[in-house]
């Protein structure tokens, strides 16, 4: 969308999208970003630390099981399986699947979706659930 | 409809694919990537639930200063960030904060500069 043409709108409040629950939902799936942006940050500073040395690398292990980066880091797991829930939801909508002349039911494309997110986490159980390699 | 007319109305769009693009990218990898990637490293691993050596210190540098580590980064890290570029400046849009051209070039400049760290502290740790 331009955002010029705005100028030609009444200008809309700052709390405009308070009055819905729809608006108010699209709102928090736009917060979701903010708890990622802070788990990028930290994944950073852990590269940064393993970058400088083991004692760095054990300093930065300890600082993520600090109480409010703990905290802050599941609110980003959270805001990762609902922004996963929205997301989802939108492929059929806006790539339909046919596959021989039947279009893919949607329940079908977004189940496919969630099984991808198990295996992600199986391949990390995999990689980091059993030690040492 | 006169030509330089035409022009002005589109000069401000011609990059947007690139950006909603980009955000479309991190959007799959915040949904697919990210609950994993944030469970066992920012989650399991700080709580010691993960075995001892899973990512000790020699193992976590041989798996993330490699090409298959680099390949990670820019899928878990870089198309993450500009995914939430693209959503904090419409978002700030939205409630009027800041001027949109400005919060444009600040949203993905950053996101460019940490995404550049970030394969550079990859390159860094592989050839050191």
């Amino acid at each position: 969308m331009n955002k010029s043409t705005s100028q030609r709108l009444p200008p809309l409040k700052r709390n405009w999208w308070l009055k819905h629950r729809f608006f108010k939902l699209y709102m928090l799936r736009e917060a979701t970003v903010l708890p990622l942006v802070f788990f990028i940050l930290c994944f950073l500073a852990g590269m940064v630390a393993l970058l400088q040395g083991a004692e760095s690398w054990q300093g930065w292990i300890a600082f993520m099981g600090s109480p409010i980066v703990l905290l802050l880091n599941l609110l980003a797991l959270a805001a990762s399986l609902f922004h996963a829930a929205t997301f989802f939801v939108l492929f059929p909508r806006v790539m339909p699947l046919r596959i021989a002349g039947h279009s893919l039911p949607d329940k079908a494309i977004v189940a496919g979706q969630w099984a991808g997110v198990v295996a992600v986490a199986l391949l990390f159980f995999w990689l980091l659930g059993r030690g040492g390699v | 409809m006169s030509m330089n007319k035409h022009d002005i109305q589109h000069k401000q769009a011609f990059d947007e694919p690139l950006w909603w693009g980009l955000f479309s990218a991190g959007g799959v990898c915040f949904a697919v990537l990210l609950p994993a990637v944030i469970l066992f490293i920012a989650v399991l691993l700080p709580l010691g639930l993960l075995p001892a050596e899973a990512l000790s210190y020699e193992r976590a540098s041989s798996l993330l200063f490699s090409v298959p580590g680099f390949l990670f980064v820019g899928a878990a890290v870089c198309l993450p960030l500009f995914h939430a570029a693209h959503r904090l400046r419409h978002g700030m849009f939205d409630i009027s904060v800041g001027n949109d051209a400005l919060n444009k070039k600040l949203m993905y400049g950053g996101a460019a500069l940490l995404s550049a760290l970030a394969l550079g502290l990859v390159v860094a740790g592989f050839f050191s």
